[in-house]
C-alpha cells in the first residue's frame, strides 16, 4: 500500500503488518514526546475525527477562526477530546467509533527504543524539575565568586564545620564591596549572605524573623502591586471558582489567608455580571489574631461587604482567627450543606508539612487535607510556589533557593514603581531567610514542586481540572499590561 | 470541493506512518483556526494550545537543558549539552567559566525552531525533543533560539534576534573548546528557521564572523511566480498555497510581494553571494513538500555562486519528516547531519 509498508514490518513483530509493538492501552509513546496523549488504540479514530474536522471546517461558511476563538478549548494535549469540543462547537455531532478502515496498517515501529522519549506523564512526574535560568546579570569574576563561596559556605554548614563557614561569610563581605550590590548577583548574594550569617551567628532558637503579622500584611500587600505572580494567581483562581459556582445559588468561599482580601474584590464583582444575576456570597476568611486590639479580619471583611452591596450582590463575611493554619477546624468554618463551597488556598498549604509536633497520628497536612475533602467543596485552587526547598539536605535547599530567588529577584528588576519594589524585596527576603536560616517547626516556608503536591492532593482525593482557554487568554492579555520583554513560558497549571 | 479533499486527505494518510499524520495533522487543523482572514493571528490561543516543556538540568536521556537570558534582546536561548560523565555533577548549576573541552572540538549548532515564523518556540515539546535528538546524535551543544514571530513581528526581525543569538554564542567562553579555545558554530533550521539560517549566516559572512556549515532542513522560501511542485502538491500533503502566503504577508513588510530577497533568494531582487565567505550547506529537501521547487532554485543558485552545497533530496519525505522516529528519512538526516559537523571530515 504505502512506500513505508516494507520498512515498517521489518521492524514489527510479526509477519503481518497490522500487529502493534506496543500494547494497545498504552499512550502512544512519540506522539508523548511531542506533548500529546493519544492511546495507540485510538489512533485510527482520532484520525478519522481529525479528518471528519477538517471536511467540517471546510464546508462552514462562517468565519472559522472566530467560532473557534469563542469556543472554549481544554487540554489540548488530549487530541481526541480537543477535536470533539471543536466538533460540537461548529454544531456537528460527533462522530461514533465505526470499523472503516480508512487508515493502512501503517505500525509504529520504534526502530531505535533508546530514541522514544518516555511517556509524557513519566517524564513530568518522576524527574523532579530544577528550572535554572543562569545568572548571567555580571559575569564578571567576582559575581561567579560570590555564588561559588556561597556554595562552599553552605556545605560547611552542612558538614557542621561553623568555624569555616564564619571566615568565608567574612570573605564574601569582602567580595561584596567589590560587586553592584543594587541589583543582579550582587543584590541576592547579600541577602543569602545575611541569612547563612543569622544561621552561623545568631545563637540557636531566636524567634523567627517574621515581624507583626501587621509587617507581613503590608509587605504582602507591596509584593502583591510589584510582580505579576499574585494577580495571576488570584485571576486564574477566581476564574475557576467562577465556573465551579456556574449555577449554585448560594456560594461559599473559604480563603486560608485572608490578608487585605485583596483576592475578592474581581471575584465579587464577576459574580455581579453573572447571567442570570449573582448567587448568595459567603466568604469565611482565616487569618492570624491581631495582637493590638484591633480587628483586622473584620475591617478587611466590612470592606467587601461595602463593595458587595455596591454591585448588588448579597454578601456575608466571617472572619476567623487562628495563629495557624492546623489550628482550624471545619466547625468553625460553619458550611452548610445546601451551599457551593470553594477553599483557595494561597501559598499557605506548605506551611503544614512541618514535622509533627502534637504528636497526633496524622501529619498536620494529612489532617487539614482530610477536612477540606470531607467539606466536599465543588472546587479547591490552590497556589504555591513551584521550588523544592524542603528538602532534607541543607546544601541542597540552599543552592536550590539560590537560584529559585535569584529567578525572582531578575524578575522583579522589571518594576520600576517605588516603594513597591523595595518592600516586595523584603517580603522575598523574609522567605529567604526563613528557608535558610530556620529549622523544626519555626521553617514554615516549606515549598515543593508541582509533582508532589500533584501526588498528595490526588491522595486526598482530589483530582486536577484543566485550564481552559478562556481564562488563559484572558491571562495573557493582563501579561500585555506588564509590557515584559522578555518571552514568559507559558507553565500548564493544574488547579 | 469536499470532493477534492477526500483525495487530498487520502494521498496524505498513505505516506506517513498513523502517528505523524495525527500530529502534523492536528498542526494544521489548529493552524487554520489560528490564522485570520484579515491577516492577524490569534497569539493567545496559539499560545493556549502550544504544548511546551520546561528546561531541565538532570538528563534525560543523556541530555540536559538550561534557558539563558540574552540580555541584549530579552530573548531566551535554551542551549542543550550532553549529561556530564559524573553523575555527581548532574543537576548542578553551569559551569560558566570553563570551556566545554579544551582537547576535542565540540560543534555548537544553533538551531532556529520552524513554523512559518509564526508559530512554536524553543520550549515547544517537538522541537525541545528534536533538539534533544540532535545532542546526542552528533554529540554537539545545541543552542536554540526563542526569536520573535510574525505577525506581531515582522521583517527584519527574526533575522535580528538569529544575528543577536550568533553573537551571544560564539562570545560564551563556556561554550569554546578544542586546543584553539573557540566556539565551532553551525546554523541549522527548518522551515522558517532554515531561511532564518540563511540570513544570518550571510549576515555573519559580512561581518567576518566565522559559521562553520548551514543546515536547511526544508527551509521556508518562495517567490511570486507559481512553481510547477505547488501547484501540482498544493492541499496534498498538508500545506496549502494559500497557507504559504499567508505567512508571507504576515512576516513580509506592509506591502511586499513574495519576490522580495528576504523569500526569494536569488530571485529578481536577489542579492548575489559571489565572493562573500558563505559556510558550506546541507540543504534537505522533502519530495512531498510543495516548495521544493524554491529549495532547489536556492541550491542551484548557492552552486553558481560557487559555494560548497549537499542536496538531500528525500523522496517521498513529506514536511515535518523529522519530528517523530518512525521512519527511514529520520535516521538517514541524523547521519547526514553528524557528518556535516563531524570535525574530521
Amino acid at each position: 500500500m504505502g512506500p513505508y509498508d516494507s520498512a515498517i514490518s521489518a521492524g514489527s513483530s510479526s509477519g503481518s503488518s497490522s500487529s502493534s509493538s506496543s500494547k494497545p492501552h498504552e499512550i502512544d509513546g512519540l506522539l508523548a514526546g511531542a506533548g500529546y496523549k493519544v492511546r495507540s488504540s485510538d489512533l485510527r479514530q482520532v484520525a478519522q475525527r481529525l479528518e471528519r474536522l477538517e471536511t467540517v471546517m471546510v464546508n462552514t461558511p462562517a468565519d472559522v477562526s472566530q467560532l473557534a476563538s469563542d469556543a472554549v478549548h481544554y487540554n489540548p494535549s488530549d487530541i481526541a477530546s480537543w477535536v470533539d469540543t471543536l466538533l460540537s462547537e461548529l454544531n456537528h455531532p460527533v462522530p461514533l467509533p465505526s470499523d472503516l478502515p480508512d487508515f493502512p496498517d501503517l505500525v509504529v515501529s520504534p526502530l531505535n527504543q533508546s530514541m522514544v522519549s518516555e511517556a509524557w506523564t513519566q517524564q513530568h512526574q518522576n524527574i523532579s524539575h530544577h528550572q535554572l535560568m543562569a545568572v548571567t546579570a555580571t559575569e564578571e569574576d567576582s559575581g561567579i565568586r560570590l555564588v561559588h563561596t556561597l556554595v562552599m559556605c553552605a556545605e560547611s554548614v552542612q558538614r557542621g564545620e561553623l568555624a569555616l563557614a564564619g571566615s568565608l561569610l567574612e570573605n564574601m563581605q569582602a567580595l561584596l564591596t567589590r560587586v553592584n550590590t543594587g541589583c543582579g548577583i550582587g543584590k541576592v548574594a547579600g541577602y543569602f549572605i545575611d541569612a547563612l550569617s543569622c544561621r552561623v551567628f545568631a545563637p540557636q532558637g531566636t524567634a523567627s524573623p517574621y515581624g507583626s503579622s501587621y509587617e507581613i500584611e503590608v509587605l504582602y500587600h507591596h509584593f502583591y502591586e510589584a510582580c505579576p505572580y499574585l494577580k495571576f494567581a488570584h485571576f486564574t483562581a477566581n476564574q475557576a471558582i467562577l465556573e465551579a459556582f456556574d449555577g449554585h445559588d448560594c456560594v461559599h468561599v473559604i480563603d486560608f489567608n485572608l490578608m487585605h482580601g485583596l483576592q475578592w474584590p474581581a471575584l465579587i464583582q464577576a459574580l455581579a455580571l453573572r447571567p442570570g444575576g449573582p448567587p448568595m456570597l459567603r466568604l469565611t476568611g482565616i487569618g492570624p489574631p491581631s495582637p493590638d486590639g484591633r480587628d483586622s479580619l473584620r475591617e478587611i471583611g466590612l470592606r467587601l461587604a461595602e463593595l458587595a452591596r455596591s454591585v448588588n450582590v448579597r454578601f456575608a463575611f466571617r472572619g476567623v482567627a487562628a495563629a495557624r493554619l492546623e489550628d482550624v477546624k471545619p466547625w468553625m468554618l460553619q458550611v452548610s450543606p445546601k451551599e457551593a463551597v470553594a477553599v483557595n488556598s494561597i501559598m499557605q498549604l506548605h506551611r503544614l508539612l512541618g514535622t509533627n509536633n502534637n504528636n497526633t497520628r496524622n501529619l498536620p497536612i494529612e489532617i487539614v487535607l482530610g477536612w477540606i475533602r470531607n467539606l466536599n467543596p465543588k472546587i479547591m485552587t490552590v497556589v504555591e510556589q513551584e521550588a523544592d526547598h524542603n528538602q532534607v539536605g541543607f546544601l541542597d535547599r540552599f543552592t536550590e533557593a539560590l537560584y529559585y530567588y535569584s529567578t525572582m529577584f531578575d524578575s522583579l528588576e522589571a518594576c520600576a514603581v517605588q516603594p513597591e519594589k523595595a518592600l516586595a524585596e523584603m517580603y522575598i527576603q523574609r522567605e529567604i531567610c526563613n528557608v535558610v536560616c530556620c529549622e523544626g517547626s519555626a521553617r514554615v516556608e516549606r515549598h515543593e514542586p508541582l509533582a508532589k503536591w500533584r501526588d498528595r492532593l490526588t491522595e486526598a482525593g482530589f483530582k486536577p481540572l484543566h485550564l481552559g482557554s478562556n481564562a488563559f487568554k484572558q491571562a495573557s492579555m493582563l501579561l500585555t499590561l506588564f509590557q515584559l520583554r522578555a518571552t514568559v513560558w507559558r507553565r500548564r497549571k493544574d488547579v | 470541493m469536499a470532493g477534492d479533499n477526500e483525495v487530498n486527505l487520502n494521498e496524505s494518510k498513505r505516506v506517513v506512518p498513523l502517528n505523524t499524520w495525527v500530529l502534523i495533522s492536528n498542526f494544521k487543523l489548529a493552524y487554520n483556526l489560528l490564522r485570520r482572514a484579515d491577516g492577524t493571528f490569534d497569539r493567545a490561543l496559539a499560545e493556549f494550545l502550544e504544548r511546551t516543556v520546561a528546561p531541565n538540568t538532570f538528563p534525560v536521556d543523556g541530555v540536559f537543558s538550561v534557558d539563558h537570558l540574552d540580555r541584549s534582546t530579552g530573548l531566551l536561548n535554551r542551549v542543550y549539552q550532553p549529561a556530564p560523565e559524573n553523575e555527581a555533577q548532574w543537576g548542578r548549576m553551569v559551569d560558566l567559566e570553563k570551556p566545554l573541552s579544551t582537547t576535542k572540538i565540540i560543534p555548537v549548532i544553533i538551531f532556529f525552531h520552524g513554523g512559518s515564523f509564526t508559530h512554536s518556540s524553543a520550549n515547544s515539546a517537538i522541537y525541545d525533543t528534536f533538539c534533544r535528538r540532535l545532542v546526542n546524535n552528533c554529540k554537539a551543544v545545541v543552542v536554540s533560539v526563542n526569536y520573535r514571530r510574525s505577525p506581531e513581528h515582522k521583517y527584519p526581525c527574526a533575522y535580528d534576534d538569529g544575528w543577536a543569538a550568533l553573537k551571544w554564542v560564539v562570545t560564551r567562553t563556556w561554550l569554546q573548546s578544542g586546543k584553539d579555545s573557540k566556539v565551532y558554530v553551525y546554523l541549522a533550521g527548518d522551515s522558517s528557521g532554515g531561511n532564518i539560517a540563511h540570513h544570518v549566516a550571510v549576515r555573519a559572512a559580512e561581518a567576518e564572523v566565522e559559521v562553520l556549515g548551514n543546515i536547511l532542513l526544508h527551509p521556508m522560501f518562495g517567490g511570486q511566480m507559481r512553481t510547477e511542485s505547488e501547484k501540482r502538491l498544493d492541499g496534498k500533503y498538508f500545506v496549502t498555497i494559500q497557507d504559504r502566503d499567508w505567512y508571507w504577508r504576515a512576516y513580509l513588510p506592509e506591502g511586499e510581494d513574495r519576490d522580495h530577497p528576504a523569500c526569494n533568494i536569488f530571485g529578481p531582487r536577489g542579492r548575489s553571494l559571489e565572493g562573500i565567505k558563505f559556510p558550506k550547506s546541507l540543504v534537505v529537501v522533502a519530495g512531498y513538500d510543495l516548495v521544493q521547487d524554491w529549495q532547489l532554485a536556492y541550491v542551484e543558485g548557492l552552486k553558481e555562486s560557487n559555494h560548497d552545497v549537499k542536496l538531500l533530496y528525500l523522496q517521498q519525505a513529506t514536511i515535518g519528516f523529522y519530528f517523530l522516529p518512525n521512519n527511514e528519512h529520520f535516521y538517514c538526516l541524523m547521519e547526514e547531519i553528524k557528518n556535516f559537523v563531524n570535525p574530521n571530515c
